[in-house]
């Protein structure tokens, strides 16, 4: 079967095939990882043969989980999931209440260049600062609950809030600020005629999609005590509850789960307008379209 | 000159009702905000006006413990306890980890590092799946969303507890906890790109013959790998982060120093080792965003 390429074969193979160059980058990325990923396994002090045991003690679990299951913890694992969605709901408002004249400051497109430097610098740094760093810096003033921990990711959430809602602010379209502007209208008017009707269905999904984050941080908040689902279930794993573990995960799982989709559809609904609208707009501009063409 | 009243009627048109959806929407968001912030079984109790009270009367032990920064006393303890932190008088070396924080700060790293690594080698296949593309049927999709959407409605900190039952308490848990966290995160950003590529390859490489795997890693991959870096690189800085709480629970890190100081109420531990974990998520978190920004 096999016969030597001619010349001018291996000429033509070597054009439709061109050699792989070199790329050194990517290797440069790969070694530094495999290096990073060697020294991270061989110098941390993980027992690494307990990997093995995870399928028998997670089959041990599960029976522990089933043997223990019963309804009796039901409600007080809900309360828990409710004062973390309570708490994720306050810091999302705080969040937006402070947020929200922050974010005009914060687009190059409204304010002045100066003050947007100023303000995206300050909004920044209330992004860098973890939430748990923030709750123990503010458990000295308000004390171990549930609104200490509204308060910090409250605060943390203006950082994230006011940043990406500017990044929404400065890609809107110039025409009707413009048009507010050619008007007489102030920098006011400019705001409530010109940027808001055209940022806010966006921004306002956003604030939804950040109280999600939220409930999942205030859950993560629990282990310093200040209350919620996180509290209860690290509780009950430190007592060995296998009753209020199984029924607790449950509970996070499935409510997450239904806020999530819920918020989804929401936030759908506010981007995209009422269903239908859409075809019955598009079908009356086909309809000026042939209008205007007969005139 | 007076326009007639009708003309300008007519020049002005009528202003359209609000929809039911935007009445019911503030109505709901007034109603749910109440409800969560009053002060009954239902709401944390949370009112802004008695905030600026509450805060004079915080607790003076916590205060001065955490930043007593006018008093001289506390700074020069604080930065010796600081300086403490990172040098050792018996060691050679001008820097030495091996104390409490510098343990806790080196382990946390290690435990970021790892957690990335694998978390988001594992997301690169599942996020493929995860789209219409790469799962090829409405069952096999159904299948991974479900997978999915619960490994990432479960919370970083509630996976370290599972994984403390598990394995014990110690770095391995937190490790394990971090993956499944990283795989959240990487899968859901990853899967929205994979929906928005050309198809083009996808079709040349179909027509070329290829496999569905090999037409997935020689038309999928090549497209959205810079987006797959970064999203990998955002989710190293959220470990970052998040290993900070996994200490409490047992899990590792330098919440193991927070939660040591804390149980003992020594707050000025308490902030010599927030400061030094502050330190580290910003210098970490400028250089990802440098790196990032080169990417895409």
């Amino acid at each position: 079967m096999t016969r030597t390429e001619t010349p001018a074969e291996e000429r033509l193979r070597e054009q439709l095939r061109p050699e792989k160059p070199f790329a050194r980058f990517r290797w440069t990325v790969t070694i530094l990882l495999a290096a990073a990923f060697a020294w991270s396994a061989l110098t941390i002090d993980a027992r690494w043969d307990r990997l093995a045991q995870i399928p028998e003690r997670t089959w041990n679990f599960l029976g522990l989980l089933i043997q223990d299951a019963s309804l009796g913890p039901l409600v007080i694992a809900l309360e828990a999931m409710w004062e973390s969605v309570a708490i994720a709901w306050v810091a999302t408002l705080i969040g937006v209440v402070i947020s929200f004249p922050l974010i005009f400051l914060a687009s190059v497109n409204v304010a002045n260049r100066w003050v947007v430097l100023v303000v995206r610098q300050v909004l920044n740094l209330f992004r860098a600062i973890p939430e748990i760093v923030l709750a123990i810096a503010f458990i000295p003033f308000f004390g171990l609950n549930p609104v200490t921990a509204a308060v910090a990711m409250g605060v943390s959430s203006i950082g994230t809030l006011g940043k990406l809602s500017a990044e929404i602010v400065e890609g809107i379209d110039r025409g009707p600020m413009e048009a507010v502007a050619a008007s007489g209208g102030g920098w006011l008017a400019k705001l409530r005629w010109g940027v808001l009707p055209q940022a806010m269905p966006e921004i306002a999904a956003f604030w939804l999609y950040r109280f999600e984050i939220n409930i999942r941080v205030s859950a993560v908040l629990g282990v310093l005590g200040i209350g919620g689902i996180g509290t209860f279930l690290t509780q009950a794993a430190q007592r060995n509850y296998y009753d209020r573990i199984g029924l607790g995960l449950l509970v996070v799982i499935v409510v997450t789960m239904l806020i999530d989709g819920a918020s989804a559809r929401l936030r759908r609904r506010i981007i995209n307008g009422p269903p239908g609208e859409l075809d019955q707009k598009r079908e009356a501009a086909a309809r000026v379209q042939i209008s205007g063409d007969e005139t | 000159m007076q326009r007639p009243a009708d003309a300008s009627r007519r020049a002005w048109p009528k202003k359209p009702p609000p929809t039911p959806f935007a009445v019911g929407g503030l109505i709901g968001l007034v109603v749910f905000s109440l409800v969560t912030s009053w002060d009954w079984i239902l709401g944390i109790g949370f009112n802004p006006l008695a905030l600026p009270g509450e805060f004079r009367d915080s607790n003076p032990a916590m205060v001065e413990g955490l930043y007593n920064v006018t008093d001289a006393a506390w700074r020069e303890s604080y930065v010796d306890r600081l300086r403490g932190a990172f040098t050792d008088p018996d060691s050679p070396w001008v820097l030495s980890l091996d104390s409490r924080i510098g343990r806790g700060l080196v382990e946390t790293v290690q435990i970021a590092v790892l957690a990335t690594i694998v978390g988001s080698a594992l997301a690169l296949p599942m996020s493929i799946y995860n789209t219409r593309l790469g799962a090829a049927s409405s069952t096999r999709l159904a299948i991974s969303k479900a997978l999915n959407n619960t490994i990432r409605s479960i919370p970083d900190v509630i996976w370290a507890v599972l994984f403390v039952v598990l394995v014990s308490t110690g770095a391995l848990a937190g490790v394990l906890a971090l993956t499944m966290f990283t795989i959240a995160v990487v899968v859901k950003l990853t899967s929205d790109i994979i929906d928005g590529i050309d198809m083009g390859p996808v079709e040349a490489a179909r027509a070329a013959g290829a496999s569905h795997a090999a037409a997935m890693r020689t038309a999928v991959v090549p497209q959205i790998l810079p987006g797959y870096a970064s999203f990998s690189l955002y989710a190293f800085e959220l470990n970052l982060r998040g290993a900070a709480v996994l200490g409490f629970v047992g899990a590792g890190g330098i919440g193991q120093a927070m939660d040591f100081y804390w149980s003992r109420l020594d707050f000025e531990g308490v902030s010599v080792v927030v400061f030094v974990f502050l330190v580290l998520v910003i210098v970490v978190e400028r250089a990802s965003i440098a790196v990032r920004k080169r990417l895409v």
